[in-house]
C-alpha cells in the first residue's frame, strides 16, 4: 500500500515536530555521559515543553506586538522548511517547489529574525545583547552558508536538495570527490555554529556569554515553550540537510508505504546518532572560543566552501 | 608526458593527496603555535613523499622510490627535528603578532587559491582526466608558493619564516613530481642538501639573533647596526 502523497508531506512535518526534542534529549545526555555523570533523561525535553505550556504568561509592560508575534513566526517557519527537503521520502512531495535550497535558507533565516527583533522589543538589555551578538554571528555565517549551498549545486547541477540526493546515492565517485568533503566539513563548522553548540555557543543556559538564551530571556509560559521548541527543530532540520543532502543520502523511503516511512524514521534516528556523537565529541574536547575569535571557525567553513568550489570546476 | 594515459584510480589517488597537502599549508596558516606549523610541515612531506612513490608506481620511475624515501627522511623526519629542536630552545612558543589573524589569512588563503585556479585553468592545454590532474597539480602548486610568500610576509617569528619557505618549496617539489617525474636524481638529491643547510645555517642564526638580539621575531629587528 502506497499512502498518498499529501499523507507523505504531513508525516514529514509530524516528524520534524515530535523527534525534535528527543534528538535535544539525546545530545544532552551524551554530553554528561561523557563526563561520566548520569544527565538528563532522554525524554526531559518533551517534559520541559509540557511545563512551560501549562505556566503562566507573564508579559513586560514594554512590550509591543512584535514579542507576541515572534515564537509564531518561528514556530510556523520551522514547520514549513521540512516541507521543502527530503526528511522521509526522496521525491518531491506536495507543495516541496515552494522554493528551492535558498528559499529554505531563508524562511530558516526568518525565524531566527522574528526572534531577533523580539529580543530588541521589549528593552530589556540581555536581549539587547543578546540579539547584537546574534547579529554579528549571522553576519559571519551566512557567506559559509551561502556558498555551501552554491558549491552543492554547482555539484548537482540544481539549486533542489532532492536531485543532490539522488546524484550521491547514483555515484559513489560523486560523493567521495574532493568537492562534496570539503562541503561536508563546511557545513559541518555551519551546523556547530547555527545550533548553539561549543565552539561559539556556551554550554550552560543562562550565563554572561549567552546569545541565544539572551534573546529570550524575557519570555514565559506557553510562548517561551514555543520558542524553544522551534530552536530544537532548527537543529533537527539542519540535521536533516546535513544528513540526507550531504553526509548519509542513504536509506530513505522511496516508495512511501507505511513499513518504507517507519523504515525511514528509524535511519533517520540512526544517523543522526552518529552526528550527534561527532557533535558531542567536539563540544566535550573543544573548549568556548573568545569573543575575538568566533570568527576561527567560520573561517574555516568559508575556506572549505571555497575549496569545495574550486574544486567542483575541476569535476 | 605520463599523465596523458592516466586512468581515473590513478587521478584520484594523485588529487587527493596533493589535496591534503593543500590543507595542512591550511593548518599551519589557522594556528597559532609554532609546532603545529611543524607538525603539519611534516606530515605534508610524507604526503608528498607517497605522491612521489606513487608517481613512480604508475608511472614506472624507479628512481622516484629512491626520491620518496629521501623525502620522507630528510623533510618529513630531520627537517622536523631541528626545527623541533630549535623551538625547543626558544622561549617562544606561539606567534604573538601576527600581522594578519588566523582567520583572516585563512579567508585570504582562500582568495589566493581562487587565483592560482584560474592560472591554472588557462595555462591547462590537456583534456579528458589527464587535464583535471594538471589543472590540480598546477593549482596546488600555485597555491603553495602563494601561502608560503603569505606566511612569509604576515608571520613575524623566525620559525614561521623559515617554515613560508619550506612550504614554497614544497610546493614547487610536489608539482614536479606530478607533471614532470623523471628530473635527474642528482638535482633532486642537491635540493634535498640545499633545504638541510638552509635549516642548519638557520639554526646557527637564530641562536645568535637570541644572543645578541634577545629576541627571534622581524617586529623587533628594525634598527641598522654597523
Amino acid at each position: 500500500m502506497v499512502l498518498p502523497d499529501l499523507v507523505l508531506q504531513i508525516c514529514q512535518v509530524l516528524c520534524v515536530l515530535l523527534l525534535a526534542p528527543l534528538l535535544q534529549g539525546f545530545i544532552l545526555k551524551a554530553e554528561e555521559r561523557v563526563q561520566r555523570s548520569r544527565g538528563p533523561s532522554l525524554i526531559q525535553p518533551y517534559r520541559d515543553l509540557w511545563k512551560l505550556f501549562h505556566k503562566e504568561l507573564v508579559l513586560p509592560e514594554s512590550a509591543s506586538w512584535i514579542f507576541w508575534i515572534a515564537p509564531f513566526v518561528a514556530f510556523t517557519a520551522m514547520l514549513i522548511v521540512p516541507i521543502l527537503i527530503p526528511v522521509l521520502t526522496d521525491r518531491p512531495l506536495p507543495l516541496s517547489d515552494m522554493g528551492d535550497m535558498l528559499g529554505g535558507g531563508m524562511v530558516l533565516t526568518l525565524g531566527s529574525f522574528a526572534i531577533l527583533l523580539a529580543g530588541l522589543d521589549s528593552g530589556n538589555v540581555y536581549g539587547g545583547i543578546g540579539s547584537s551578538r546574534a547579529v554579528m554571528l549571522g553576519i559571519l555565517a551566512e557567506p559559509t552558508l551561502i556558498l555551501v549551498l552554491v558549491g552543492i549545486s554547482l555539484l548537482a547541477k540544481a539549486m533542489l536538495p532532492f536531485v543532490v540526493n539522488h546524484l550521491l546515492l547514483g555515484s559513489l565517485s560523486v560523493y567521495w570527490s574532493p568537492a562534496h568533503v570539503f562541503l561536508i566539513l563546511g557545513f559541518f563548522a555551519l551546523l556547530l555554529v547555527e545550533t548553539d553548540r561549543l565552539p561559539i555557543h556556551s554550554s550552560t543556559h543562562i550565563e554572561i556569554y549567552m546569545i541565544d538564551e539572551a534573546r529570550i530571556l524575557e519570555y514565559s509560559g506557553p510562548l517561551l515553550a514555543l520558542l524553544k521548541w522551534a530552536s530544537m527543530m532548527k537543529q533537527f532540520i539542519l540535521y536533516i540537510i546535513f544528513c540526507n543532502v550531504f553526509l548519509l543520502p542513504w536509506g530513505m523511503s522511496q516508495l512511501g508505504t507505511p513499513l518504507g516511512q517507519l523504515g525511514s524514521v528509524v535511519t533517520l534516528l540512526l544517523k543522526f546518532l552518529l552526528v550527534a556523537l561527532a557533535v558531542v565529541i567536539v563540544e566535550t574536547v573543544q573548549s568556548r572560543l573568545r569573543f575575538y575569535r568566533y570568527q576561527e571557525p567560520l573561517a574555516a567553513g568559508f575556506l572549505f566552501a571555497v575549496l569545495a568550489i574550486v574544486s567542483s570546476q575541476l569535476l | 608526458m605520463f599523465l596523458a594515459h592516466v586512468n581515473s584510480l590513478e587521478a584520484s589517488i594523485f588529487s587527493s593527496l596533493a589535496i591534503l597537502s593543500l590543507l595542512l599549508a591550511f593548518v599551519m596558516l589557522g594556528s597559532h603555535w609554532l609546532r603545529n606549523y611543524v607538525y603539519a610541515f611534516a606530515a605534508e612531506s610524507w604526503l608528498i613523499a607517497a605522491l612521489s612513490a606513487a608517481v613512480g608506481y604508475f608511472g614506472g620511475y624507479r628512481e622516484l622510490y629512491a626520491i620518496a624515501i629521501l623525502t620522507a627522511l630528510f623533510r618529513g623526519l630531520v627537517l622536523p627535528w631541528l626545527l623541533v629542536r630549535i623551538i625547543s630552545h626558544l622561549n617562544v612558543k606561539r606567534e604573538m603578532h601576527a600581522v594578519l589573524q588566523p582567520s583572516s589569512s585563512l579567508v585570504v588563503g582562500a582568495l589566493l587559491v581562487m587565483f592560482a585556479f584560474v592560472i591554472a585553468n588557462y595555462m591547462n592545454h590537456e583534456t579528458a582526466t589527464a587535464g583535471h590532474v594538471v589543472v590540480l597539480a598546477l593549482t596546488i602548486m600555485i597555491s603553495l608558493k602563494l601561502l608560503g610568500f603569505l606566511m612569509l610576509s604576515v608571520r613575524n617569528e623566525a620559525i614561521s619564516q623559515i617554515l613560508g619557505l619550506l612550504v614554497l618549496e614544497n610546493g614547487i617539489f610536489l608539482g614536479s613530481q606530478i607533471l614532470v617525474p623523471g628530473m635527474p636524481m642528482l638535482i633532486e638529491i642537491v635540493i634535498l642538501f640545499d633545504l638541510l643547510i638552509i635549516v642548519a645555517c638557520f639554526g646557527m642564526l637564530v641562536r645568535y639573533l637570541v644572543v645578541h638580539a634577545g629576541t627571534t621575531s622581524s617586529r623587533e629587528l628594525q634598527r641598522l647596526v654597523g
